[in-house]
């Protein structure tokens, strides 16, 4: 276990959101905490942010969608509440996103995305983004960004069970319960949860003549599933730890306004882990092998996708300022749809080289190399940066730079799909570069922190389905450019038994179309659709002793609807407002009941064009922790 | 939902004041009386179908004038404009039909129903007959994806309201025609006309007729059904009593759309598509009275996927769907196939209608 704290860098800290591409310290580890490899480890000069624990418990069982929409300046292409909801991360498209679970990828081999949707909040302990282009660490997909969501397994816990509930407005009954057990050598967690909405809220039906109110309805969403963690430590210099989840969503989806469409859509996602490392005094071996099923069932109709993944590498720390990591990951893929049936094999060899010539100045290099179905995707080498330049006895300003390919290889879809998929379709790639600043400020319980990043990012072979006679089929043809601005503020301040803590995030997107598909287009130099041009997001809490109160406000800026840049979806704002209490019960059973007001203002507003979302709705909060 | 009601009511007070300023009340045309009207079909994903206005005489556009005009999305997917007196009547395949006035696109009633309880399920054409409304409406799928409870729904009210009742037809009801004291219903996939009394409870009987009908021709005096197969384009002649083919003109032309404009002197061009790989779409300038090609490659280019025909300047308009990414564009031809100029369009542009 020595070695262990030895040698893991940086823990994530769980109470305030942070923004990791600091240069990192060694500190001791946790000796209780299950080990996994540290994401920023090799991100210097990119940008990293841990979700709030509380942000993520405010959501118990609520999809990690609205996490992401409502406390992130991240903007989610959402459906209706519970309904698809795509991540575009620095104006690019729904798939140029890499998803992980446990280090998994989890987008989907067929669509090339992740719905966040059906992600619980609830099925993962952590959840970390990382913006901007990471292709060289992560792998394809990764353009605008990952998303990486984990278990946090610990040791020397004893016996502790949980059990969560949420009751809210329109149906909403969440319910988790949790059991763990562990030892020094042995840690097994279990968990099981239900999540259902009957999703019945007013609207104002835009598609019919006066507008009626009505009530929302086929838009019911049942959810269930189970997870199991369990870690071992076998010796002194290995540990081997695993984790499944099995995610069951049923969902009526919710039509878009004047359809009479009854679509129901069965989601059945299996994910299995399993990671051996071991230690030695400057070297951690892991390996890694994972599975992930997916399957969907659109109006009994199945697209089933499987994953077999199989990865080793190598983190050595040569000194004090020489780490490197090397690896090899290889991913077998199964596609079973209802119009073909395809596999494809991806290896990826990988290279992490962090320098550090001075204490102030940290330099990843990352170099990666895929192999899909016996073609070369793009080589993609990465090079950022963090340099301190000013550090004082409270302040500390820090800069950051980084430039980085990426690129997607095409999905089955792109390339199977009958009739129209195009076995020649190229990967999607992009060329991306970042400068930002960093200030932190700690003085006498006061913190301030601020960073703002620049980032132009450039994106060719972009992939778009036309359709070509009585069928659609992929061609590699829109070239955009992202350019954009990213802040991120904190500051908290302690008055005796209060605790006031702010933040706030902005994010200025350009998504600029900088070709035509033919001569009668007129996209050439407009804004993506669906892409807001400005999101801004901002969380106030006050803590006095066991009693927590927040506000949360976003606001989201006009979406165009198409390419034309014609009509667009009005901007909207949502104001939410909470209390929570903390007390203990039988001196045994710690609690804590909360309640909140989501849409304060009852806002109407869609956030795609005639996809009605609810308006003011109440929500209670119960958790025992025994 | 209060600041929405607000709104709403601001709105209707502005329309109320601006309706009630004296330096407007002097326009005695309606904004769209004259001009061309262009059917922006729309995404179904989106529902975002509504009617462009071109003014001849200024060449200005205007998009999306439903609306413009009512405050509000059309929201549907339009798959026909039928007149009829005052009104327009906007078919959404979604499953709706909104009345507007024909001169000012300003609502004027629907036929919908309630969310629990929709009138309609794949609208797709309409037609007035004894002042009631008969719509073909192919009804929903069943498991197996076929179109096997199609009908025409009957509405009582020339402005909309609800459905007085439904008569089965065979599989997809598209276009009508009202003869007689009969409605005939081009059936695409029965491959029929189907023969509808009006006021009656059923259809009557079903003309079967080769190849898979698309809309009826009015041409010297005749009734004509275009009908089409992969191989070539009929043109059924169709007896006035008795409804029988009496005659039928088959002209080869390969992978004919149902998209067809009729010119002059029973001229008409229509719109095939080269097919696999090139996906080129081809106009051809055919002559219905005597059967012949006159021009099989009268105008090339990718997805046309409406065409009219102006017959006061005698240009051929064809609409360029931008493969549905984003609005589209409508092409004006002369006689020679020559481009004169283009017109920005919606989504998806599918038809024409000329207001002269």
């Amino acid at each position: 276990m020595l070695l262990i704290s030895l040698l893991y860098l940086v823990s994530l800290s769980l109470d305030t959101v942070t923004y990791q591409h600091s240069l990192q310290d060694t500190v001791e580890l946790h000796a209780i905490d299950v080990y996994a490899a540290p994401l920023e480890k090799f991100s210097h000069g990119q940008t990293l942010q841990t979700i709030d624990s509380r942000d993520l418990a405010d959501f118990q069982g609520q999809a990690f969608a609205e996490v992401l929409q409502q406390r992130t300046g991240l903007f989610l292409r959402q459906y209706g509440p519970g309904m698809l909801a795509s991540l575009t991360m620095r104006g690019t498209s729904a798939g140029h996103n890499a998803v992980f679970w446990n280090g998994l990828p989890v987008n989907s081999p067929s669509l090339g995305q992740a719905d966040f949707s059906i992600i619980p909040v609830g099925g993962f302990d952590q959840a970390t983004i990382h913006y901007g282009s990471a292709g060289a660490l992560y792998g394809t997909d990764a353009i605008g960004g990952a998303v990486h969501l984990n278990s946090r397994n610990q040791f020397n816990q004893g016996h502790q069970t949980r059990i969560n509930t949420t009751l809210g407005s329109f149906g909403r009954w969440n319910q988790l319960v949790a059991y763990e057990f562990s030892n020094k050598n042995f840690s097994t967690r279990t968990r099981a949860y239900r999540n259902y909405t009957k999703n019945n809220f007013k609207f104002n039906n835009l598609a019919r003549a006066g507008s009626p109110e009505e009530r929302q309805r086929h838009a019911a969403v049942e959810q269930f599933g189970a997870m199991q963690d369990l870690a071992w430590n076998l010796s002194k210099k290995q540990q081997l730890s695993t984790s499944i989840w099995y995610n069951f969503t049923d969902r009526q989806i919710q039509p878009v306004m004047g359809s009479n469409d009854r679509d129901q859509q069965l989601d059945r996602n299996f994910r299995a882990v399993v990671d051996y490392n071991q230690f030695s005094s400057n070297l951690i071996w892991n390996i890694k092998s994972g599975v992930v099923l997916d399957e969907i069932d659109f109006n009994g109709s199945l697209s089933q996708t499987a994953q077999y993944l199989l990865s080793t590498d190598v983190d050595w720390t040569v000194s004090e300022k020489l780490q490197s990591k090397s690896g090899i990951r290889h991913n077998h893929v199964r596609g079973n749809l209802s119009s073909y049936q395809a596999t494809d094999d991806r290896t990826e060899f990988y290279q992490a080289i962090n320098i550090r010539p001075i204490s102030d100045l940290a330099i990843s290099i990352n170099l990666r190399q895929m192999l899909y179905d016996g073609t070369l995707a793009p080589f993609t080498p990465s090079a950022g940066a963090d340099w301190t330049f000013r550090k004082g006895e409270y302040n500390k300003i820090s800069t950051h730079t980084t430039i980085s390919r990426s690129f997607k290889i095409p999905t089955l879809n792109d390339r199977f799909w009958v009739p129209g998929g195009n076995p020649d379709i190229e990967p999607e790639k992009s060329v991306s570069s970042e400068i930002g600043l960093k200030q932190e400020l700690e003085k006498d319980g006061f913190q301030l922190k601020n960073q703002i990043n620049l980032y132009s990012m450039w994106v060719d072979n972009w992939i778009i389905w036309l359709p070509r006679g009585s069928f659609w089929s992929p061609e590699n043809i829109r070239e955009v450019r992202n350019q954009g601005i990213e802040y991120f503020g904190s500051a908290s301040k302690t008055y005796g038994n209060v605790k006031v803590s702010l933040s706030a995030t902005y994010n200025y997107t350009l998504a600029t179309i900088l070709n035509s598909i033919s001569s009668n287009d007129r996209s050439q130099g407009n804004q993506l659709p669906l892409t807001p041009k400005h999101k801004a997001q901002g969380n106030i809490r006050i803590a006095y002793q066991a009693t927590e109160a927040m506000i949360n406000g976003h606001w989201v800026g006009e979406r165009y609807v198409n390419t034309d840049n014609i009509s667009a979806v009005a901007p909207y704002g949502l104001l939410d407002l909470g209390i929570s209490h903390k007390l203990k019960l039988f001196s045994m059973v710690n609690t804590s009941i909360g309640f909140q007001v989501n849409n304060l203002t009852n806002s109407n507003y869609q956030v795609l064009r005639l996809r009605a979302m609810p308006g003011r709705n109440y929500q209670i909060n119960i958790n025992v922790n025994l | 939902m209060r600041n929405f009601r607000l709104l709403g009511y601001l709105l209707a007070l502005s329309l109320f004041i601006y309706s009630c300023d004296s330096s407007r009340d002097e326009t005695p045309l309606g904004e769209f009386e004259r001009g061309l009207l262009i059917i922006n079909e729309g995404n179904f994903s989106s529902r975002d179908g509504d009617v462009s206005h071109y003014n001849f005489t200024t060449g200005e556009v205007q998009q999306n004038i439903f609306e413009q005009v009512n405050s509000r999305p059309f929201a549907g997917v339009l798959q026909d404009l039928v007149p009829h007196n005052d009104f327009f009547y906007l078919v959404s395949n979604t499953g709706k039909v909104e009345i507007v006035n024909k001169n000012t696109f300003q609502s004027v009633g629907s036929v919908e129903g309630s969310e629990e309880n929709p009138e309609l399920i794949q609208p797709r054409s309409l037609i007035v007959a004894d002042n009631k409304l008969y719509i073909s409406d192919h009804g929903p799928y069943d498991s197996n994806w076929q179109l096997n409870d199609s009908y025409i729904a009957v509405v009582d009210n020339l402005s909309g309201g609800q459905v007085s009742k439904r008569i089965p037809t065979s599989s997809s009801p598209e276009k009508l025609y009202k003869i007689n004291n009969d409605i005939l219903i081009a059936c695409r996939a029965a491959r029929t006309i189907d023969v509808l009394p009006i006021g009656g409870d059923e259809v009557e009987r079903s003309v079967e007729v080769v190849g898979t009908p698309a809309s009826f021709i009015e041409l010297d005096g005749k009734l004509l059904l275009f009908a089409r197969t992969s191989t070539a384009i009929y043109f059924h002649e169709i007896n006035r009593t008795n409804y029988n083919i009496s005659n039928t003109t088959e002209i080869a032309i390969q992978n004919a759309t149902p998209r067809i404009a009729l010119a002059e002197n029973g001229e008409a061009y229509i719109v095939s598509s080269s097919g696999y790989p090139d996906y080129f779409d081809m106009i051809s300038k055919i002559s219905i009275t005597s059967g012949q090609i006159i021009d099989s490659e009268f105008y090339q280019g990718r997805r046309m996927y409406g065409i009219g025909y102006d017959a006061v300047e005698k240009r051929i308009y064809v609409s360029d769907d931008n493969g549905l990414q984003g609005s589209g564009t409508a092409i004006v031809l002369d006689q020679n196939g020559e481009q004169v100029k283009t017109i920005p369009t919606g989504v998806a542009p599918s038809g024409f209608y000329f207001r002269r």
